[in-house]
């Protein structure tokens, strides 16, 4: 009798769940439907759900119209490249920060993590007039830059956290055995920190393929990532469901399969490991 | 085995990264100060002469400043309203034995990783364009009048689209921070005849302070922030109805080239973000600590 109840309320859990979480979810599927649909049949009243013509006429036509390659492109290389920028310098910092920890190293991660409270368009007019004076404007370079410092408070917390946990125990442990310097650092401590490096990594990339002030400020046509051609089409003459939806699709496709993998480590990350 | 060599190279492999923070901080923060004491307009191009508070004067009195001010305590704190009761509620749901569990975890926290610029031309064209959106599609299929929602109500607007993507960030959070609630302790609790209510506000509520001050925290400093979503979908209007503190900064420096006014409401901004950051960074310090 009690079985019978629980699977019951178990029904009830999962249909009420399973309603919000498509509804939650629906902008992203209509969008993901829409871009293989006509533009006619993009913008049927009333909407035409699954029974169309499947087409990727769109996804060819977004690629021709604006050479999409180019800015999927400039997406990877900006993101990719101020995470690693980002990870040679913070690595060093937060391994010392966690190992060799002194007297005011936590106030040093407080003030860290102050930077990022100042609000990106407080330094929005002299990074503009810098990045001008220096030809840096509308570089894939000058976006590296700017995104390596606004995430490196991030990344070396992210870090710090995921270091603290490695027990200094077995390092000791593994002195004693007679490893030297080379070897501890090896096969002792790098199997250790590399998942941590690891997810830090991921979840910048995620954090820097979807920043959107500073590439829709400090780029133009050359350097433009996604963030900011997307943005390009909301000029009345992009105005094309069909297209708009590929477009978008192609965009948010390899972030989101991205952070469904990490999905565990971007509450630790995100939280600072405040929340277990 | 802090030795004295040890610390020496622990500061070595910390001073890139302070140094370049330092500079960060100080350089471009330095020039806004400067600049915005300055008569300085890309426009004119010559002598920007000294004009002390003018600036200030000019940006504080102008009524474009108390909208957006307004504007974006009501877009923070709406959206933190929302996301934070949402999140409590799907965490809770999401807590509870189901079927196909992990699968709607996915489904829920998916909208986190869509770019801004996409989740507004999503969410502006096809849904809330009055024509061929989606919503309209629905009123007419309802018999009712269409609504035009970035016109007719263009801030609330943006929350709706702002909650939309950072719901998911609260819901995982919060789910993450009941998952490590003590279940024997909501049974004793039960034992002793503690309503489901009672369990809630005595129990698991206490349980979540941490997760939610975290939540808080971390999407304030974004919310601050929110730009994009503006620009795609209303370019902070119609007239100033949905622009923000930060679209205010940006049309004042990079619309109408009036650098010295913009600078000095980048001032503003970084004063009022530092006074919801003191605030904030006392609140996370106390969490972390214990």
């Amino acid at each position: 009798m009690a079985r019978a109840i629980t699977n019951q309320r178990k029904a009830v859990n999962t249909l009420v769940a399973w309603v919000i979480g498509l509804l939650i979810f629906f902008p992203i599927l209509w969008t993901v439907l829409t871009s293989f649909k006509t533009e006619a049949v993009a913008i049927a009243d009333p909407p035409i759900w699954f029974n169309f013509h499947w087409t990727l006429e769109n996804y060819f036509t977004v690629q021709e119209r604006s050479n999409y390659f180019r800015h999927f492109w400039n997406s990877v290389v900006i993101s990719v490249g101020s995470t690693v920028l980002g990870l040679v310098i913070a690595v060093p910092a937060a391994w010392a920060m966690a190992f060799v920890p002194g007297k005011r190293t936590k106030d040093l991660l407080m003030w860290m993590l102050s930077t990022k409270m100042l609000p990106p368009v407080g330094v929005l007019v002299p990074i503009y007039l810098l990045f001008r004076n220096m030809g840096l404007l509308d570089t894939k370079l000058g976006l590296i830059i700017v995104l390596t410092l606004i995430n490196l408070p991030i990344i070396i917390w992210m870090l710090y956290t995921y270091f603290r946990e490695i027990p200094g125990d077995i390092l000791e442990a593994a002195r004693m055995d007679g490893a030297n310097l080379r070897n501890e650092v090896i096969y002792v401590l790098l199997p250790m920190a590399v998942p941590g490096i690891a997810s830090t990594l991921l979840l910048n990339i995620i954090l820097a393929w979807n920043e959107a002030f500073w590439t829709l400020n400090l780029t133009a046509a050359k350097a433009a990532p996604l963030t900011a051609f997307i943005a390009s089409y909301s000029s009345p003459e992009g105005l094309f469901y069909a297209k708009l939806s590929a477009a978008s699709t192609m965009a948010i496709a390899p972030i989101l399969i991205m952070g469904w993998f990490s999905q565990k480590q971007l509450v630790r990350g995100l939280t600072f490991g405040a929340v277990k | 085995m802090a030795t004295q060599h040890a610390r020496a190279a622990a500061r070595l492999m910390i001073s890139p990264s302070v140094i370049l923070l330092l500079a960060w901080m100080i350089i471009p923060l330095g020039m806004t100060l400067y600049f915005s004491t300055l008569r300085y307009n890309l426009l004119m191009p010559g002598s920007n002469p000294f004009v002390g508070w003018e600036n200030y004067q000019y940006f504080l009195t102008d009524p474009a400043f108390m909208t957006a001010l307004v504007n974006t305590l009501l877009l923070v704190g709406g959206v933190l309203i929302i996301t934070v009761i949402g999140g409590i509620l799907l965490g809770m749901l999401l807590d509870q034995p189901m079927w196909g569990q992990g699968i709607v975890r996915i489904l829920v926290i998916a909208p986190f990783f869509v770019m801004p610029t996409v989740s507004a031309l999503v969410w502006k064209n096809m849904f809330m364009n009055p024509v061929n959106g989606l919503f309209a599609h629905l009123a007419n299929f309802l018999g009712l009048q269409p609504f035009d929602f970035l016109a007719q109500a263009p801030l609330l607007s943006i929350i709706g689209i702002v909650s939309w993507q950072w719901l998911p960030f609260a819901t995982l959070i919060l789910l993450t921070a009941m998952q490590s609630l003590d279940q024997e302790q909501l049974e004793a609790a039960e034992m002793d005849g503690a309503g489901a209510f009672s369990r809630f506000i005595h129990i698991t509520l206490p349980h979540l302070s941490r997760a939610v001050t975290v939540v808080i925290l971390i999407q304030t400093i974004f919310l601050l922030s929110v730009f994009a979503e503006i620009l795609v979908t209303t370019n902070g209007g119609p007239g100033n109805a949905s622009t923000n503190l930060t679209y205010l900064v940006y049309a004042e420096s990079l619309l109408r080239f009036d650098v010295g006014t913009g600078s000095a409401g980048g001032v503003v901004a970084i004063v009022l973000a530092n006074i919801v950051a003191i605030f904030l960074m006392r609140m996370i310090g106390k969490n972390l600590d214990t």
